[in-house]
């Protein structure tokens, strides 16, 4: 029935028992009764109109409606009446559960949201697994799916064009297979700009495979796909959007890439962006067009089997089981390995394949986020559960004090389910308040979390509202409603009517009832403290942790040094020209007031980047396996690491034929039992004309490519060909002299691409973003717990000390003094948060292992941490406890006693 | 609420199935109003029956739900605008059918209060 018809039928009603009195009165009137008589005795006789009509409404159904709307109107009109309260359960229950779907969000964009795939779960990624890695001439991944390096066992997801061909050729496996590569760094030529865009190359399965389409034109095709045919593209919606206004004429188009003319078939649905979650592209190539762009990643030929650098991805046909196509996939991988046209594995090394659903397998950089986000989850889940236990405090302590009410409303014949419904409806009103609030909260701050750099790599992503996000916001405002609400109710029925209706009773029934509640709002309270230690003592591992890792030496000085990414890779410099622009930099970087020094390396160091190998090392059988770095001129100086034997490297270094190394102590204590290296050669063949390397030095122990590892031998070799990035030593603030080194770079090549400026600093910042989003936002949950559990600690000592004015003000008239008053309150109040700190501390004792592969010198359970959060949380206990006290010794013994 | 709804279905029950009988049979004659209802169980009944509003507007919004009466809002004979229930064909047909319920059912306790012979 819907509101308006069941309105009319409410007049309606009225009327007919209107209709019904008056032409009653009416005949007692015609009768000659006088006219206030009559109507009077109308009345009497119809009985009570008011339950005539309930009971007549009954007969029509929905009653819960009209009750619910009864009870809503009357539950708004309780809230208005108590401000304050309505407010602080308000805004309790919005941090709760603005934090829970804030997080959730995070969890559903990154981890949960299904890959823009149609029919996923029978599209499958191949995994190859051995016991030691095919010998791979080159291998290149490109971030598809997450490697685990700890296993005992090799895995890798890149295969060769030859093994794809072969799988392609098994039609009765997969009904459509495709591989893919990833972008190889092409420019889109436009008006004299040159700008890069990201253009994975793909098979011309790719799009059938995955069953995407288009919004224009048509997708790539198979024929698309061979070396003969003309080379093609397929926009995404997003890049067809921005870089062509959506154009729709665009297909038929011709684009510029470097020097290759691209004819545009069509332009994607607007979901797929990319196969990466979070990641987008611009367009797609077909994969044939390889040859053509010679990407950096591989000099190498299509056809060759030892070049490992497609993901393979194929959809299963109908009938054919995950087990029946893993077992024959592995097979054609296990003949490629062994007897391809270059064998790449041993028999021993035992090379099969695992087909993974691609929701699982392509994870992109998503593995990254899965612990942090879950221990977030928690965290703000103990969160909300503080909040609904505090709202259960306040609720309770107002049930308290409406008990005359409900009494009444009990003894005028309302059901105790009835009652118990309206202060339901209350707790769920506040707790839809609180909800819209907090989903307000929660895209706020997401979209403060998305501008600052906590989030690391996916700071790229679009929360959008959807339907699984907001059913879960609901979910959780019901429950933050009705879960506080559940022991107010149950308890403010349970009335003794009589005592409570008396005039001048106390406003409690009994002292055993009373003695009950309080113990449960105790419990409550110290519930919620000790939730709030555990999150506290959670983050302070956190912290330490973050701390720990931030003050980790890492070997060189990490301050006042700015790092320069300079691309020069598409700009067409030779080897020689590169390393001429190299120097020139140099000299003109060196020469900028505050710098003190100036270098250039293969890669930034900490940045996760790392380039290692093994080689043979002089009068040792044994292989060694190193890292290595090039270094440009004035390295070991510009970072600060000391040159601990031997020389550092002189000009003529980077110019003679004769190969120079200098490795680090960590690879003396490896590999030379700490004897001098120095005059040994590593690599060559030990004759005169390839003598290999030359050690010259020994360096410090400096890290490489992660903090948190420890150091590994590692040479460092003469900066002669490839990329570079530069690095300055300044005397001033880095970020200063950001204006200065963009100037330069423009005078020397104005064509080169805005270079990747940053501090050391911040690079160690980006390469800790995981700690430090769990350290931040789990220390600001932790205080958001403390907050909430001291709120709720201070509310149940202000209703006691409310509840006991008169007991307070007999002592004091009996000649208690202030002080005792004091003690009263806040002993009652610290023994509660001691007892709440206490079970927190040994629940967290208990639990913090479990967040131990995110701690880094520190064990979870840390004697300082919990001794450090019990004495903030004692501060702040502290500070909940002395408002009431101080009340309580305000209380003037005359009106608390006239007060009864 | 629980509590006051067993009262009133005990005073149903005392009329139970012959309320929904006397509204009926009321209607036989012609289409009336709630009042007009009460009023013609009363008279003819020789004032023995007192029908309960709390029962008579219940009965009568089941009886319409239940299609065996129909409402329409008509101007009373004292130039008065009033709900005006009506037999439907439905309600001919149930009225029927419980009058022989009713008879049956009477002569059924006749018979057992009849004293032995």
């Amino acid at each position: 029935m819907s509101f308006w018809r069941w309105k009319r039928r409410e007049t309606e009603l009225d009327k007919e028992v209107r209709c019904h009195l008056e032409m009653a009165a009416r005949e007692r009137a015609e009768r000659g009764e006088k006219k206030e008589e009559a109507e009077r005795a109308a009345r009497r006789e119809f009985g009570n109109v008011e339950l005539v009509k309930e009971v007549t409404r009954e007969v029509w159904g929905w009653r819960w409606l009209r009750d619910f709307v009864q009870d809503v109107r009357y539950g708004l009109r309780m809230l208005r009446k108590s401000p304050g309260f309505a407010a602080v359960a308000v805004l309790t229950l919005a941090l709760g559960i603005g934090a829970n779907t804030a997080i959730f969000s995070l969890i559903d964009v990154v981890l949960l949201r299904p890959l823009p795939v149609r029919d996923s779960e029978h599209v499958v990624l191949l995994k190859w697994r051995a016991h030691n890695g095919p010998s791979f001439q080159s291998y290149s991944s490109f971030g598809y799916c997450h490697i685990d390096q700890d296993g005992t066992e090799r895995e890798g997801c890149s295969f060769s064009y030859p093994f794809f061909e072969q799988l392609r050729s098994q039609a009765w496996i997969f009904s459509n297979v495709t591989a893919f590569a990833g972008s190889p760094g092409l420019h889109l030529v436009r008006g004299g700009n040159r700008i890069k865009v990201s253009s994975p190359l793909v098979s011309g399965e790719f799009f059938q495979t995955l069953d995407v389409r288009v919004v224009l034109g048509r997708t790539l095709q198979p024929s698309d796909d061979v070396p003969s045919a003309a080379p093609v593209t397929l926009l995404s919606y997003g890049y067809w959007q921005n870089e062509f206004g959506g154009d729709r004429s665009i297909v038929g188009k011709t684009l510029y890439l470097d020097h290759i003319p691209v004819t545009i078939v069509g332009v994607a649905e607007p979901n797929f962006s990319d196969l990466i979650p979070g990641q987008t592209s611009d367009m797609w190539l077909p994969l044939t067009l390889y040859s053509r762009v010679k990407p950096d990643w591989s000099g190498r030929g299509l056809d060759d089997n030892a070049m490992g650098w497609l993901t393979i991805v194929g959809r299963l046909k109908p009938g054919v089981s995950l087990a029946q196509a893993q077992t024959a996939v592995s097979l054609f991988f296990r003949n490629e390995m062994l007897h391809g046209a270059k064998p790449l594995s041993k028999e021993a090394d035992d090379p099969r394949i695992s087909l993974l659903p691609v929701q699982k397998g392509i994870v992109g950089n998503r593995w990254l986020y899965e612990k942090p986000f879950y221990i977030l989850m928690i965290a703000v889940s103990m969160v909300l559960l503080i909040a609904c236990s505090n709202v259960g405090g306040l609720m309770l302590a107002r049930t308290a004090s409406r008990q005359k009410e409900i009494a009444v409303r009990l003894a005028l014949g309302a059901g105790r389910a009835r009652v118990m419904r309206q202060l339901l409806t209350e707790s769920i009103l506040l707790a839809v308040t609180g909800g819209a609030i907090g989903v307000f909260l929660a895209y706020w701050s997401l979209a403060a979390l998305r501008s600052s750099d906590w989030l690391g790599p996916i700071h790229d992503f679009a929360v959008k509202p959807d339907a699984r996000i907001l059913g879960f916001t609901v979910l959780v405002a019901v429950l933050a409603g009705i879960i506080p609400g559940l022991a107010p109710a149950f308890r403010g029925t349970r009335v003794d009517l009589t005592p409570t209706l008396k005039e001048g009773a106390p406003t409690l029934p009994n002292i055993s009832q009373h003695g009950r509640r309080l113990n449960l709002g105790s419990a409550l309270v110290v519930a919620q403290i000790m939730l709030s230690m555990l999150v506290l003592a959670g983050a302070g591992l956190l912290v330490r942790t973050l701390v720990n890792l931030k003050s980790i030496d890492p070997g060189f000085d990490t301050r006042n040094l700015l790092l320069i990414g300079i691309d020069l890779k598409e700009n067409e410099y030779s080897e020689q020209q590169a390393q001429n622009l190299y120097r020139e930099l140099q000299s003109r970087f060196s020469s900028l007031p505050g710098v003190t020094n100036v270098s250039y390396s293969s890669s930034v160091l900490l940045s996760g980047s790392l380039w290692s190998g093994d080689t043979s090392l002089e009068r040792q059988k044994e292989r060694v396996t190193r890292n290595m770095l090039a270094v440009g001129p004035g390295f070991f100086e510009t970072m600060r690491i000391p040159i601990v034997a031997g020389r550092g490297f002189a000009a003529a270094d980077f110019e003679s034929t004769h190969k120079t190394t200098i490795v680090n102590r960590a690879f003396v204590r490896r590999y030379l039992e700490n004897r001098s290296p120095l005059g040994l050669h590593l690599g060559g063949s030990g004759s005169k004309e390839d003598p290999g390397e030359e050690i010259i030095g020994v360096a410090g122990d400096a890290k490489y490519d992660d903090l948190k590892k420890g150091i590994e031998p590692t040479t460092y070799i003469p900066f002669k060909r490839g990329g570079g990035n530069f690095e300055l030593r300044t005397a001033a603030t880095p970020e200063s002299l950001i204006p200065a080194v963009r100037s330069i770079i423009s005078q020397l090549d104005s064509h080169l691409p805005s270079p990747d400026l940053k501090t050391q600093t911040e690079q160690i910042n980006r390469s800790l973003f995981r700690e430090r989003l769990v350290a931040h936002l789990s220390s600001f949950f932790g205080l958001l717990a403390l907050a909430l559990a001291c709120v709720g600690l201070y509310g149940l000592l202000a209703y006691e000390v409310t509840r006991r004015t008169r007991e307070i003000g007999i002592r004091t008239a009996l000649g208690a003094q202030q002080g005792d008053v004091l003690r009263i309150v806040v002993g009652q109040g610290l023994a509660l948060a001691a007892l709440g700190a206490a079970l927190g501390i040994a629940v967290a004792a208990g639990v913090t292992r479990y967040i131990q592969s995110f701690l880094y010198g520190v064990r979870p359970t840390d004697p300082g941490t919990f001794a450090g959060v019990g004495i903030v949380l004692a501060m702040v206990a502290l500070a909940a406890c002395y408002l009431p006290a101080r009340r309580a010794m305000k209380v003037d013994p005359m009106v608390a006693l006239r007060y009864e | 609420m629980a509590e006051k709804k067993e009262r009133y279905q005990n005073r149903i029950e005392l009329l139970q199935g012959t309320l929904d009988l006397l509204i009926l049979q009321t209607l036989q004659w012609g289409p009336q109003h709630g009042y007009g209802i009460s009023v013609a169980i009363r008279n003819r009944s020789g004032e023995l029956l007192q029908v309960d509003t709390g029962s008579l507007y219940p009965a009568l919004h089941r009886l319409e739900k239940q299609k065996w009466i129909k409402a329409e809002w008509r101007i009373s004979e004292n130039k008065q605008r009033a709900k005006f229930y009506q037999l439907t064909a439905a309600g001919k047909k149930q009225l029927t059918k419980e009058r022989s319920k009713w008879s049956q059912l009477s002569d059924a306790i006749a018979g057992v209060l009849q004293p032995e012979k």
